[in-house]
This record gives C-alpha cells, sequence and structure tokens, in this order.
C-alpha cells in the first residue's frame, strides 16, 4: 500500500467538534481498511483568502494533515467523502515520494569555466568538428583543396 | 512566352515588311504562336502547303556527295570485316577441341580444386562457430549471473523496507489509541517553516521572532 498523506484545512470549530471531525476522518480511512501513520496539527490561522465551502464564507481556518497508507482505489472514495464533509474546508490528497538522492555539486559548478567538466567536454566535442586546416608552407606550390 | 524582338536577328522580309524597312526597330510579339493544344485554324484546314522546288544542279551535287560517302564507308566496312575474318582464321585462341579424356580430366582438377577451398572454408568456419558458441555461454552466464545478484538485491532491499515497517507499525494510530493519539496532536502543533541565513544556520519557526532573538 503506498503512503499518502491528507492535507486538510477545518472549518474554526470548538475543541470537541474537531475532536470529532478528526476522528470521523480517521474512521473512514480505516474503514477503507487503511493505516494511519501520524497525525500533524499545523495550528489555526488566518486562511491567505476568504474561501466559501459548502455556503459558508471563511477566513479562519485549522490545517490538520494525517500520514496514511491505503489502496490506491480507495483513494477516490475517500475525496469523495472528504468532500461531503461540511466541516472540511479544503483536503488534498498527496503521494509520499521517496527523497531524491542527490549530491551537492556546487562546488564544481563554481570553478572557472575551464576547469569545469561540462565545459571540456563541449570543447573536446568542439575540437573533434573542426575541420584539419592546410599548412601553406609545406612545399607545395598550389592549395591542393576545394577552395 | 514574352518575346522582345526576337526577329531581330533573322532579318526576315516578313518583319521588315511589319515594320517597314527600318531594321533597328524592335518589334514586340506578344505571342510567338498559339498554343500547342489548339487545333489548325478553320480557315487553313485544306490548305495544301506549296512543295519547295529544288534547282536540279544541286540535287545532283548532293546525290553525288551522298554516293561518295556511302561508297567510303562501305569501303572502310568491308576492309573492317576482313580483318575480322582473317584474325579469327589465323588465331587459335578460340578454337581448342579438347579431346573427351582431356575434357574429364580437367574437370576433375576443378573439382578438387574446388573441394580444396570447401574444406579450408569449412575449417575456418568451424573455428568461428566455435568462438562464438563459447562466448555466448560465457555472455548467458554472466546475464544469469548479474540476474541472480540483481533478485538478490531486490530481496535484501525488500526485507530491508519490511523489517523497517515493521518497526515502524509500532507508532502506527489504531482505532484504540485514537483519541490519545488526536489529543497529543493537538496539545503540540507542529511548524515545519525555516528561514535560512548566509552562514546556513536555521531559524525554525513561521513568524521571524526566533531570527531577532538569536541575531
Amino acid at each position: 500500500m503506498p503512503s499518502y498523506e491528507l492535507a486538510l484545512v477545518l472549518r474554526q470549530l470548538p475543541r470537541p467538534e474537531l475532536i470529532g471531525v478528526i476522528r470521523r476522518t480517521a474512521e473512514a480511512i480505516f474503514d477503507k481498511g487503511g493505516i494511519i501513520r501520524k497525525f500533524e496539527n499545523l495550528g489555526t490561522r488566518a486562511l491567505p483568502h476568504k474561501v466559501s465551502e459548502h455556503g459558508v464564507v471563511h477566513r479562519e481556518a485549522t490545517h490538520f494533515t494525517i500520514a496514511f497508507d491505503t489502496a490506491p482505489t480507495k483513494i477516490a472514495d475517500l475525496k469523495e467523502e472528504f468532500g461531503r464533509d461540511i466541516d472540511i474546508i479544503r483536503r488534498h490528497i498527496f503521494k509520499v515520494e521517496d527523497p531524491v538522492e542527490h549530491k551537492c555539486t556546487l562546488h564544481e559548478e563554481m570553478l572557472p569555466p575551464a576547469y569545469r567538466k561540462d565545459v571540456q567536454e563541449i570543447i573536446e566535442i568542439a575540437k573533434r568538428k573542426q575541420k584539419p586546416k592546410y599548412n601553406y608552407n609545406s612545399g607545395l606550390d598550389y592549395y591542393p583543396f576545394q577552395k | 512566352m514574352l518575346r522582345a524582338g526576337y526577329q531581330l536577328l533573322n532579318h526576315s522580309p516578313l518583319g521588315a515588311a511589319k515594320t517597314g524597312s527600318n531594321n533597328f526597330a524592335l518589334e514586340f510579339v506578344r505571342w510567338r504562336r498559339k498554343p500547342r493544344w489548339l487545333p489548325v485554324a478553320k480557315s487553313k484546314v485544306f490548305r495544301v502547303p506549296e512543295r519547295k522546288k529544288q534547282p536540279e544542279e544541286e540535287r545532283a551535287e548532293l546525290m553525288r556527295l551522298h554516293n561518295h560517302y556511302k561508297t567510303q564507308l562501305r569501303s572502310v566496312r568491308q576492309f573492317l570485316r576482313a580483318e575480322v575474318v582473317r584474325h579469327e582464321e589465323t588465331s587459335t585462341a578460340d578454337h581448342i577441341v579438347l579431346t573427351p579424356e582431356q575434357e574429364e580430366a580437367e574437370y576433375q582438377l576443378c573439382i578438387a580444386e574446388n573441394a580444396a577451398w570447401n574444406a579450408k572454408i569449412a575449417s575456418e568456419r568451424e573455428l568461428r562457430l566455435a568462438k562464438e558458441r563459447e562466448e555466448k555461454v560465457a555472455y548467458v552466464q554472466e546475464r544469469l549471473d548479474a540476474g541472480k545478484l540483481r533478485e538478490e538485491l531486490r530481496r535484501e532491499r525488500a526485507s530491508e523496507h519490511i523489517r523497517h515497517e515493521i518497526e515502524q507499525s509500532k507508532t502506527f494510530i489504531t482505532r484504540s489509541n485514537l483519541d490519545e493519539a488526536i489529543e497529543t496532536a493537538l496539545a503540540n502543533p507542529v511548524d515545519h517553516n525555516f528561514a535560512i541565513d548566509m552562514a546556513g544556520a536555521m531559524y525554525k519557526g513561521r513568524t521571524t521572532q526566533s531570527l531577532g532573538s538569536s541575531a
């Protein structure tokens, strides 16, 4: 089962009701055969813009994330279910990707161009493309190639 | 199709008549003739052009030249033909007659030569095929080994992943500890925001207050 992260923007609610919304959401994931790894509360903050959802205008909201695993086929159902919940203003499900491994090459990139490996490769290619040049002092008194 | 003054060089009496007697004047002819796909004009359908009369002496002269030319060419041709016939009679290149025994011997010689060539090529081919077979076997063996190694690595990575997940599963949230987990999460809000300065120091938190305090 792939890992997903559910980012929720919840309506401003009193604490018991907030707990109820989160429990409802978690139960929905459990009902679909999912596993919950972690809860994260990102706090209650003003929204970046006013949001009209389920016929109500919201200016502040509680941000909450749930890290969970479930079958990919259940994601659409979950989205649909969360879309019907009037206490949820925004819901997005992201797939958790493995972090990309990359080496820091800043030191090489900061070198002067002549020392950089890619530049050297380009120079090598340019040299290969150059036509052999005729040497004029080679003893022939005429130009042997087509001009 | 536009030809300007094309009649200037061939001083035809017609052109001269059209432009008066001034040969230097340009005559603009928009259409040299009618297009090729148009039929003969109705007024010219039954016109029979008059045959040009050749003077008798000119005809005789042309005939003389023609006869002369033909005679010369005929003599050269006869000479060459005679030469070829003579050459064929004198040379022996083409018609040496072999006896059946000689022919058989030559045939056997050719057969032997051919068999020798075939044997040589066969031995070379045997060597080459053996080498190729060996290379193929080595290649297949190498691929098999690589595949085995790959599979081993994959299994190792998978079991590592499974071990990690089993380790992680201790902290998974279940129905039994759901309330507890929600309470804990609500009690501990997290903040992933941070700022970083030129020295690489990290200032955690959404607001810039920590920046002011640590600077």
